[in-house]
């Protein structure tokens, strides 16, 4: 049995899939020990079931709030000497220009943490320098008595050859602290993105070790207590923990303590896997997964398999770790609204959060927020808000809205005059959050070289439904799709999740030209097939050694290629033509293309996925005409545009496969809203999902 | 038509979008280590009038001097519809002869004459003259590169070959200068495209609207930022250590008169133009004042010529802050600017004792080498620049290691360096202790080694050797910085701050940053702060 469980910051989601059948549980996180929610809810999920084998892929936060409140280990970090500095100096920027107050996050390995050991390996990997027995001999003996609870090592061209780093480590390994080291967490070049890489790895491994323990620990223990057969013949295996990684696939828990590094953003990651396999479900190639919550939003492109980024900043700290190249703007459901010095109105970043939460939550919060926006225009109502749990504000938001008109000087009257009511203020307030999630939009699609209006969007997040259909009118998308249980959508993707192993070399090896000897040109293939085959080598043996069948996992051949001379690659797939697809990617991202120019490979990148088993969720009959009578809540005023319309409320659940609504309209559930348009039509398929489209096509 | 606050905050961020998307590529597909690591490239969007309407946060240096690219520009060529600009002459336009700058206009369907322009400029790694990397002492413009006035690198979307084969005779490394460029033009192509769109989509009435509306929204924000500060007349000045041929040190001097919703800015009293290449031609003083009063709004908005509308510049003509043809100015971009800086803040600092910081580094410690390669046997050449302490905050401590204030350029990674250069980089690391002392500490600089594996010949343009960092309320100054080149026979050489020199293969050259000022008196036996 597959249980999936995705913390997140408010609640933890719990996901069972039996037959067909989709059981979902929401309750709130333990922020103190998530386990312990976790436990409680595999408790009320599991039950009698406890005697089959259980799986439990978890999506953890632990990570990431650990990183982000600097609450991890204390790291010995050993480099090469001169540059234990590194760390802290990092690209040598600051990360606003314009701010005499701008502050960088402070390194996480403090100065007297730091190590720099005589040794040096030039860039063809040639050994300048071995580290000395008497330097190692010293060096161990500070570490241990420096209090140090990790430790990382990172040595220049160590991607080149490891011996020294591998010397060090193995000096150090009695120690018994957990190694952090780069030419095995990350053997690439550019030493800063590596050592903020491998000393957040150390930072991380000792909590994530200690959690994750303590679940499998209670895990087992439940587990045992249900199954008191000693006698049985034939007694169930542990339960196992898999962990969801920032690149979209689960791995081992043991893997997971040794390399936290590769969970650090898994938070988006369940979204997109899930948004894929959808897609995938209804025949469709191209969508855009959106994801819109109460502070932020998610977005990423998905024109086959998902792809992943090496060039991600997190709290201020370079991952350079594969993730999945999803693009994050601050606006949502909760995002502030307010004029600047100048009379623009701005949307965010800053959010209401959940405290004191928007104006209509009646909580204290008296500034306006995205959400009393829609309240306003009537496009939510306080009835069935979180089932009716919840009572909105309609009055307080209204007159929040006219103190606030109230409240701006005269100066911006010129630019205010269409912003003279509440309602219009709420407008706009909706207007310029779309025009920020756009934005987002169009620098996954449009920007990279994609033509938007081939795509669909796949819209969860509590607040998505609100916004996705003006969204794609602007972009041109002519198909929203909202999944059932949008709230749980990143738990279903955790769930489906494949096995996922990466790994990646840097070799930085010249392509001979195409005009070169064709033997000289084979020879080039052959030898970096070789070296492929090598790094595909030691990643099956490492999937053996996290118990996995290794020789059923599928192999991704990759490149990470660029003209000679430039800093930026492209990643194409490894074949014969990889210099021609190159050419045109290159052509597609910037704009131009160069075939007499030299080209360089830089990363052999490789992905082992051992494909996890997809429900088969059986469509349900279509029910022509179906009658929606009996989801039918109530009418309201909704205004769309600068028009009142009476718009039908219905209730999600109550929704057959075959129905379909004319815009105006309004769906609620539980945990999200989602609006048609006048000029829209909302379809039930067979799989319960709402499709919208617009009337005009 | 009227503008209203949503769709105006909605213009200004689709115009920034554009900079910032045309820099991005420019970034990923340009080959010297300037643009694509260092980042030393800039992208704006200007209106019909060639008035700045977005520029993507890249190089505050840039930010007075592009528009002005853009007016010589439009001045000196007619300019058709696929038609590209290219200039590099400080004195029509540019601002140090390394830094190119393409200007294309934008004619949506049905248009006459330009709705739009867009330009970016980019640092090229060499622009030919004496010294690799073009960034050596001089003495007039003439030594310093090949000198670029307005001409048309491309007509009717071609381009225009001899002027291309012109300027690849000139330099030293030329196939990466043909690469460079392209992608410019690209990035111009690619802004020129993104425009088009937004005027089909809203408009070519909708669009003027609001390129009218954002310069008076621009200019109402800095009235505001300049109301809060107490009128009043307030002076300053500061120095620069020398002109690299002399002595002689080069005072700056600025009288700001603050009064209401209006700022004067009067250099009267600065240095005559010098022998060397410390001199800023006017674009830049501009960039620097630009700079500072950004940083006083306390709104991030993106650079928009109407910020600078409720500013006075006086820069007396011939002097150090607004230098005139011949004089050299390769270093006026990324020394004297940065003093300009230094000297404005001084001055303000008695207006707004509690928001103005110490002194920081004030040099961007340019290092330029080149030779020949032994592995390719082609000539190669590298410039790079090196992060300083900042100056204390009047409630935090200045960051270690960091570029400030007009340059924000990353360094090359010593992985990228080592690869394709024949040196090897012994040393990257805080220089301990060289940030001032007071209340809040001024960050520390940077040491940095070099081991040259091939003979090269090499330039440093550097300053604050002699005049280091200042401190504020109390604090002391940093540590002035120190450049030495050990040979191999192991004898040191010191060497002043602006330089140009020879170095035979296994020669170190040690480069030592200046530190941050302090800020407020320290306190006694302060304990030694950890990071």
């Amino acid at each position: 049995m597959r249980i999936a469980i995705d913390t997140g910051g408010t609640f933890t989601d719990c996901i069972v899939i039996r037959g067909s059948q989709i059981r979902v549980l929401k309750i709130f996180t333990s922020p103190d020990d998530p386990a312990r929610a976790i436990l409680e809810v595999i408790r009320s999920m599991v039950g009698a079931n406890a005697r089959h084998s259980l799986l439990i892929l978890h999506g953890t936060t632990v990570g990431t709030n650990t990183l982000l409140e600097r609450k991890g280990a204390k790291v010995a970090l050993v480099t090469t000497a001169g540059f234990e500095d590194l760390i802290e100096i990092g690209r040598q920027n600051r990360p606003r220009l314009y701010d005499l107050n701008v502050q960088r996050e402070p390194p996480i390995v403090s100065r007297v943490l730091r190590w720099g050991i005589r040794e040096r390996i030039a860039p063809d990997g040639a050994i300048l320098m071995k580290p000395s027995v008497s330097a190692l001999r010293r060096l161990k003996q500070e570490i241990r008595h420096s209090g140090a609870e990790a430790i990382a090592i990172c040595f220049l061209f160590s991607f080149a050859n490891s011996a020294n780093e591998r010397a060090v480590a193995k000096a150090l390994q009695t120690l018994g602290l957990a190694l952090s080291v780069s030419h095995e967490i990350l053997p690439e070049f550019r030493e800063y993105e590596r050592v903020s890489t491998v000393a957040i790895n150390a930072y991380l491994a000792p909590r994530m070790g200690q959690y994750l323990a303590r679940l499998e620990n209670g895990a087992k223990r439940f587990f045992s207590s249900k199954t008191p057969s000693v006698r049985s013949t034939n007694p169930a295996r542990p339960p196992l923990t898999f962990v969801m990684q920032s690149n979209g696939g689960v791995t081992s828990a043991a893997r997971a303590i040794r390399e936290p590094v590769r969970t650090i953003l898994s938070g988006p990651a369940g979204g997109v896997v899930a948004a894929r396999w959808l897609a995938d479900l209804l025949g469709r190639k191209r969508v855009i997964s959106f994801d819109m919550g109460g502070t932020s939003t998610d977005v990423c492109l998905l024109d086959g398999p998902a792809r992943t980024t090496h060039e991600t900043v997190l709290g201020g700290l370079s991952v350079a770790v594969p993730v999945l190249d999803v693009h994050s703007v601050g606006a949502g459901g909760g995002s502030l609204a307010r004029l600047d010095a100048g009379g623009a109105l701005r949307v965010g970043p800053e959010s209401a959060g959940a405290m004191p939460g928007p104006i209509c939550y009646g909580r204290g919060g008296v500034q306006p927020a995205v959400t009393d926006a829609h309240l306003l225009l009537g496009r939510l109502d306080s009835e069935y808000f979180l089932g009716g749990e919840f009572r909105l504000d309609l009055e307080r938001t209204k007159r929040g809205f006219e103190y606030f008109l109230r409240a701006q000087p005269r100066a911006f009257r010129s630019q205010l005059n269409k912003l003279m009511t509440p309602l219009d203020l709420a407008r706009g307030i909706i207007v310029v959050a779309n025009a920020t999630m756009e934005k987002a939009l169009r620098v996954i699609s449009i920007e990279r070289g994609h033509d938007s209006r081939e795509f669909s969007l796949i819209c969860f997040g509590g607040a998505g439904g609100l916004h996705a259909v003006e969204l794609a009118r602007a972009l041109g998308i002519r198909r929203v799709i909202v999944p059932q249980n949008p709230g749980a959508f990143s738990a279903l993707g955790i769930l489906l999740s494949d096995v996922v192993k990466d790994l990646s070399q840097s070799v930085l090896l010249s392509v001979p030209k195409e005009t070169s000897h064709s033997a000289q040109r084979r020879r080039f293939f052959q030898q970096l097939e070789q070296r492929m085959q090598q790094l595909e080598q030691a990643g099956r043996a490492e999937l053996r050694k996290d118990r996995f069948p290794a020789e059923k996992a599928q192999a991704q051949w990759r490149l990470d290629v660029r003209y000679v001379g430039q800093s930026y690659e492209l990643l194409v797939p490894f074949t014969l033509a990889f210099v021609e697809t190159f050419h045109q990617e290159h052509a597609k991202n910037y704009g131009y293309a160069d075939s007499a120019r030299p080209i360089e490979i830089v990363n052999l990148r490789l992905r082992l996925i051992l494909p996890t088993a997809k429900p088969k969720i059986a469509p349900e009959r279509r029910i022509p005409a179906a009658d929606v009578r009996s989801a039918a809540l109530a009418k309201k005023g909704v205004w769309f545009g600068r028009r009142l319309y009476r718009a039908g409320f219905y209730q999600r659940e109550k929704l057959l496969p075959g129905t379909r609504l004319e815009g105006p309209a309004i769906v609620v559930e539980y945990s999200s809203t989602t609006i048609v348009p006048p000029d829209f039509v909302c379809g039930v398929d067979e799989y319960r999902n709402l499709v919208l489209t617009c009337h005009a096509q | 038509m009227h503008s209203d606050s949503a769709e105006l905050e909605i213009f200004k961020n689709l115009f920034h979008s554009v900079a910032e998307e045309m820099g991005a590529a420019l970034r990923r597909s340009a080959f010297s280590p300037n643009i694509k690591e260092r980042r030393d490239y800039s992208c704006a969007v200007f209106d019909r009038q060639g008035q700045v309407v977005a520029m993507g946060d890249h190089m505050p240096v840039h930010l007075g001097s592009m528009p002005r690219s853009v007016a010589v520009a439009i001045e000196a060529l007619e300019l058709a519809p696929g038609d590209i600009a290219m200039l590099n002459d400080p004195y029509a336009g540019g601002t140090h002869l390394p830094d190119i700058t393409l200007v294309l206009p934008i004619f949506p369907i049905g248009v006459r004459k330009p709705l739009f322009y867009v330009a970016n400029r980019a640092h090229h790694a060499d622009i030919g003259g004496a010294q690799p990397a073009s960034m050596g002492l001089s003495e007039e413009i003439y030594q310093e590169g090949f000198r670029i006035p307005p001409v048309c690198l491309a007509r009717g979307g071609k381009i225009v070959p001899d002027v291309m084969a012109l300027l690849l005779a000139n330099v030293r490394t030329p196939r990466e200068r043909e690469g460079d460029l392209t992608a410019q033009i690209a990035a111009c192509r690619l802004g020129e495209r993104r425009l088009a769109e937004l005027a089909a989509k809203h408009g070519i009435g909708k669009i003027r609207v609001y390129q009218e509306a954002l310069q008076r929204y621009s200019a109402r924000l800095m009235e505001e930022a300049l109301a809060r500060i107490p009128d009043g007349i307030y002076r300053s000045e500061d120095f620069l250590d020398d002109d690299g041929y002399s002595n002689q040190s080069l005072p700056l001097r600025v009288t700001i008169e603050i009064r209401g919703r209006l700022a004067k800015v009067d250099f009267a009293g600065s240095a005559p133009a010098c022998r060397g290449n410390v001199n800023a031609v006017l674009a830049i003083t501009q960039s620097a004042i630009f700079y500072v009063f950004r940083c006083l709004l306390g709104e991030d908005v993106p650079a928009c010529a109407g910020l600078m509308a409720p500013i006075e510049i006086i820069a007396p003509k011939g002097s150090i802050v607004n230098a005139q043809p011949p004089s050299a100015v390769a270093a006026g971009n990324v020394e004297t600017s940065q003093r300009i800086v230094d000297v404005l803040f001084r001055a303000l600092a008695e207006a707004l004792p509690s928001r103005i910081p110490a002194a920081s580094s004030g040099t961007m410690s340019n290092l330029s080498f080149g030779g020949l390669s032994p592995r390719t046997a082609q000539p190669f050449a590298y410039y790079e620049t090196i992060a300083g302490g900042m100056g204390a905050r009047p409630s935090a401590d200045g960051l270690n290691g960091v570029h400030t204030h007009m340059t924000n350029s990353l360094n090359t990674p010593i992985e990228a360096l080592e690869s394709a250069y024949p040196v090897r980089v012994r040393r990257y690391s805080l220089r301990d202790g060289s940030g001032g002392a007071g209340r809040f500490h001024g960050g520390d600089g940077i040491i940095r080694e070099i081991e040259f594996l091939a003979e090269v010949r090499g330039s440093i343009l550097s300053d604050r050797h002699r005049f280091p960092p200042y401190g504020l309320a109390g604090g002391k100054p940093g540590k002035a910085g120190k450049v030495e080149l050990v040979l191999p026979t192991r004898r040191v050489l010191r060497l002043s701050s602006k330089i140009s020199f020879a170095a035979p293969a296994g020669s170190v050259l040690r480069i030592e940053t200046p530190g941050g000022g302090g800020w407020g008196t320290p306190r006694a036996q302060k304990r030694r702060r950890q990071t």
